[in-house]
């Protein structure tokens, strides 16, 4: 079947059962989406499919099927080259030194990336609702809603 | 990030000659063997392993005595485009030590901060195996000193040879931003990188080099920003689960469900059949899958035919029972006065806590890549401990460990789970039986039901107070899984006794009572997995201390605070503790008036020469009995913060781990098996539970000591004692619940 990832078409086989997240992972070698628990409970796998916030590691290929997915390295405008083309949530994630060991951090941005299109004006509230179903181990959490609440103003400026 | 100085080993093999700068591939590179002044330690590598180093630096605390490289000059190159290469023996995996360590050297090597090249080195003939042992929050403080002699060596010897290119003395030449410029001389600057080019001769300074005043820091102290965070940001930083060499393969190991079953029988049954399937091997204890994909191996796993030893059918309630005061092997580690006469009539308060086995939970399961060849083997690993990895392979393949070569990539979470070396010969014992690459990731059931973790304890305390209201006598009995021991060799066993430096770290009283003693049990025999968490014994001991000590403070009618200021001593630890106590109290607002329905707990600790102070303020939800903690406030005395901004994250860190243990987190063991297969059954805390965290520095010196592990210890007592305060109850187990 065809997967378009970050803008590229894919050949990719379609047996059954296989899901998103390791077809991204060991099969395109896009491996700044990270594997945490396999349940789509942790977030750590999190991408955009047709733009919405989605769990690759529960994401049937078939499903993914004719929709359109973006990953961390898809998400800044020039599959980052440089630190001048970073999304404002990753912009804003470096500008508040959010990450400790960084592996959730992939999947902490597409969420929040993907709830900022829909919220633009999120209150804490909003902010923390929106990411409380991510986990970060190393215990971010103070400098993620930090980091969401700047990238909010970046696209404000922005726009 | 670190496979393009894979050679850089074959090059430092080769003969070893004094004061020379030898041409390699990308420039040049400082000789081995030159031992300047600033040569620290020259313990050989291997031959203390790093978990002797490890007891070496618990012991004491903190800090030295950490076996150094022979030569300082082993941590640098200098090419002659005037890049610095910093090689770190050390992992980064969030603690921000290559940014720390980086600062360091910068300072005393008085370069720009853009020339600096950081890599993670892993296994080195350069560096002893101890040194790539990433733990017990001593990166910085075991290397403080020693890198910026090495790194004030190397520019001593820089502007040596710059006087001589510019004919002029020593004295004249000044260093600024990587470059050397000649006093009252039109000469123009020389950069490093030029010096390097042509320089064929170097001296070793005759003295010792002279380290900067701190009050001339331009890094040092600076909350200078991470190196490692935008790619981490771009998502192209590399982990151990993320490794890739061309043509490699994806294993799948076998592991037994009930705990402590070993494999006793095992046929490849329909597995070899099954898509996509290379390989199955199968060997004494292990079988396992060689696959094109990860999912084929995994699948394929499930029709191998299995026989595993049978096991007693444990429950957690059993492991309570095995880790009780009196059982196993005690040991008093604390004694002063006569605390038993003294415990032993008047009025005497006694009460048991208890902590659970609870996981580390790091995000990124355990995972390597490793590559077999017929004299060589090369490892991607997530790990904290490369030296590890790299005897135990060589152990498990019978291969000469100098022909192995660890790259110790990024790590995503490490909690000192990632010292274990399993992965890494999981991986090569498939990748043998292949002879290609084979990449080996754990999955999440693995990490829960195969893991490991930290042990539970058990904790009986005894107190008596005198008419004043202050501790006559105190006694704090302790039993814990081993957490270190075990890993020593075994004649170390009978020298410890028990688990001085894991399990019973801070089990000591460390408050000033006339009659006090403490004395620690080792439960070795547990069917669990016990290992290394972060603070080790850490949060159990200070947990159930500062709990107690809350508990003699009401009993004495007397303010918590205050209780503690009078319990302290006037020995230099003691007057810093005393000052982070007021300090936290200050910030706080302790005594002042709160929010209805809250209250606010207190607890305090050493760990590794750093003090801290920890205030939470709390509510109860009073429709699900629900604890609350709306702010943490943390006042910490390290000695001497390196990098501010890399401090707060990592007492940050120490919080929310510590407040998740606290709150929610509970290994439970049922019919032989652990209870949890993922985070449905064993969550972690999220953001919505997440308090406000403020941070007060106190600096007390020159000399940084450990920063990630210590705030860990005071949260669970300091939440407890808040709830103590509002219920009127006193809980004494953790996760804290109210019934």
């Amino acid at each position: 079947m065809k997967l378009q990832v970050n803008g590229k078409v894919y050949e990719v086989g379609d047996e059954k059962g296989r899901v998103l997240l390791w077809v991204l992972r060991d099969e395109l070698g896009l491996t700044g989406t990270k594997f945490g628990c396999g349940m789509g409970i942790c977030g750590s796998c999190t991408v955009h499919v047709d733009g919405k916030a989605t769990r690759s590691c529960i994401a049937p290929l078939a499903v993914i099927k004719g929709r359109s997915v973006v990953t961390i390295e898809g998400l800044s405008k020039s599959n980052n080259t440089g630190s001048n083309d970073l999304h404002p949530v990753q912009q804003a994630f470096l500008d508040k030194q959010v990450p400790q060991c960084g592996w959730c951090m992939s999947g902490q941005m597409m969420t929040a990336a993907a709830f900022l299109k829909g919220n633009i004006n999120p209150a804490e509230e909003e902010i923390i609702d929106a990411m409380s179903r991510n986990y970060c181990r190393c215990g971010c959490y103070n400098r993620i809603k930090d980091g969401v609440s700047h990238a909010a103003k970046l696209i404000h400026k922005q726009t | 990030m670190y496979s393009k100085f894979s050679d850089r080993n074959e090059h430092l093999e080769k003969k070893r000659q004094r004061y020379n700068w030898r041409i390699t591939r990308r420039g040049f590179l400082l000789g081995v063997g030159v031992v300047s002044a600033g040569a620290v330690l020259t313990l050989r590598y291997g031959i203390p392993s790093g978990r002797l180093g490890i007891a070496k630096i618990f012991e004491k605390g903190s800090g030295p005595p950490v076996a150094m490289p022979e030569s300082p000059l082993s941590w640098f190159e200098i090419t002659p485009e005037n890049d610095v290469y910093f090689f770190v023996p050390k992992v980064e995996m969030g603690q921000g030590i290559h940014t720390s360590l980086a600062q360091i050297v910068a300072e005393e090597l008085e370069i720009d901060w853009e020339q600096l090249k950081v890599v993670s080195i892993g296994t080195s003939e350069n560096f002893p195996n101890s040194l790539t042992l990433t733990s017990a929050s001593n990166s910085v403080s075991s290397l403080y000193t020693p890198l910026r002699n090495a790194a004030a060596t190397v520019r001593e010897m820089l502007r040596e040879a710059a006087a001589k290119q510019l004919s002029v003395p020593l004295t004249s030449v000044v260093v600024n931003k990587g470059s050397i410029t000649a006093l009252n001389d039109s000469s123009p600057n020389l950069s490093y990188g030029e010096i390097v080019k042509n320089t064929l001769n170097w001296v070793e300074p005759a003295i010792k080099p002279r380290l900067k005043k701190s009050s001339f820091f331009n890094f040092i102290g600076k909350p200078i920003k991470r190196i490692d965070l935008l790619e981490k940001i771009n998502g192209t930083a590399v982990y151990g689960y993320d490794a890739r060499l061309p043509g490699m393969l994806f294993g799948a190991v076998a592991r037994p469900e009930i705990l402590g079953a070993v494999l006793i029988g095992a046929h490849s049954g329909n597995a070899k059949k099954m898509p996509g399937v290379v390989s199955v091997v199968i060997k004494d204890r292990f079988a396992g899958i060689i696959a094109k994909s990860r999912s084929q191996a995994y699948s394929a796993l499930r029709e191998l035919e299995l026989q595993w030893s049978s096991e007693k059918e444990l429950d957690s309630n059993d492991l309570e029972d095995m880790v009780t005061v009196g059982k196993g092997e005690g040991q008093i580690i604390e004694h002063s006065g006569r605390p038993i006469s003294k415990l032993s009539r008047g009025n005497v308060y006694q009460a048991e806590y208890r902590t659970p086995p609870a996981l580390h939970g790091q995000l990124e399961p355990q995972a390597a890549l490793v590559t077999v060849k017929k004299n060589k083997v090369e490892i991607w690993v997530s790990t904290q401990n490369a030296g590890g990895v790299r005897s135990a392979v060589a152990k498990a393949l019978n291969f000469d460990s100098n022909s192995i070569k660890v790259n110790a990539t990024y790590v995503g979470g490490g909690f000192g789970l990632k010292s274990d070396t399993r992965v890494a010969v999981e991986a090569a014992i498939l990748s043998q039986s292949v002879g290609k690459p084979v990449h080996l990731g754990w999955n999440r059931k693995e990490e829960m039901m195969n893991g490991r973790c930290r042990p539970p304890t058990h904790h009986v305390l005894r107190g008596r107070l005198g008419l004043d209201g202050q501790i006559i006598a105190m006694e704090h009995q302790q039993a814990s899984g081993d957490v270190l021991l075990k890993q020593f060799p075994v004649f170390l066993h009978s020298v410890f006794g028990v688990d001085l430096i894991g399990a019973a770290r801070r089990a000591q009283i460390h408050y000033l009572v006339k009659n006090k003693q403490t004395t620690a049990w080792w439960v070795h025999d547990l069917p669990l997995q016990t290992w290394s968490w972060p603070g080790l014994g850490l949060l159990a001991n200070v947990f159930a201390i500062e709990s107690f000590i809350d508990e003699l403070a009401r009993k004495a009618k007397r303010d918590p605070l205050q209780f503690r200021l009078e319990h302290l001593g006037s020995d230099s630890r003691s007057i810093r503790l005393q000052k982070v106590l007021n300090a936290v109290a200050v910030k706080s607002g302790w005594g002042k008036s709160l929010p209805k329905g809250h209250a606010l707990g207190i607890a305090c600790c050493i760990d590794v020469n750093t003090v801290v102070a920890e205030v939470a303020e709390v509510s109860v939800n009073k429709l699900n009995n629900e604890i609350v903690v709306h702010r943490v406030t943390v006042a910490i005395d390290p000695g001497f913060v390196v990098n501010p901004a890399g401090a707060k994250a990592q007492i940050e860190f120490g919080v929310i781990l510590g407040l998740s243990s606290t709150l929610i987190e509970e290994l439970n063991i049922k019919d032989g098996r652990v209870d949890a297969e993922n985070f449905d059954k064993y969550p972690l805390l999220d953001m919505s539970k997440t308090p406000k965290i403020d941070v007060v520095f106190l600096e007390s010196g020159e000399e940084p000591f450990g920063i990630g592990e210590p705030p860990i210890g005071p949260i669970a007592a300091a939440v407890n004692n808040a709830v103590s305060t509002i219920t009127g109850q006193r809980l004494r187990k953790l996760p804290l619940r109210i019934v």
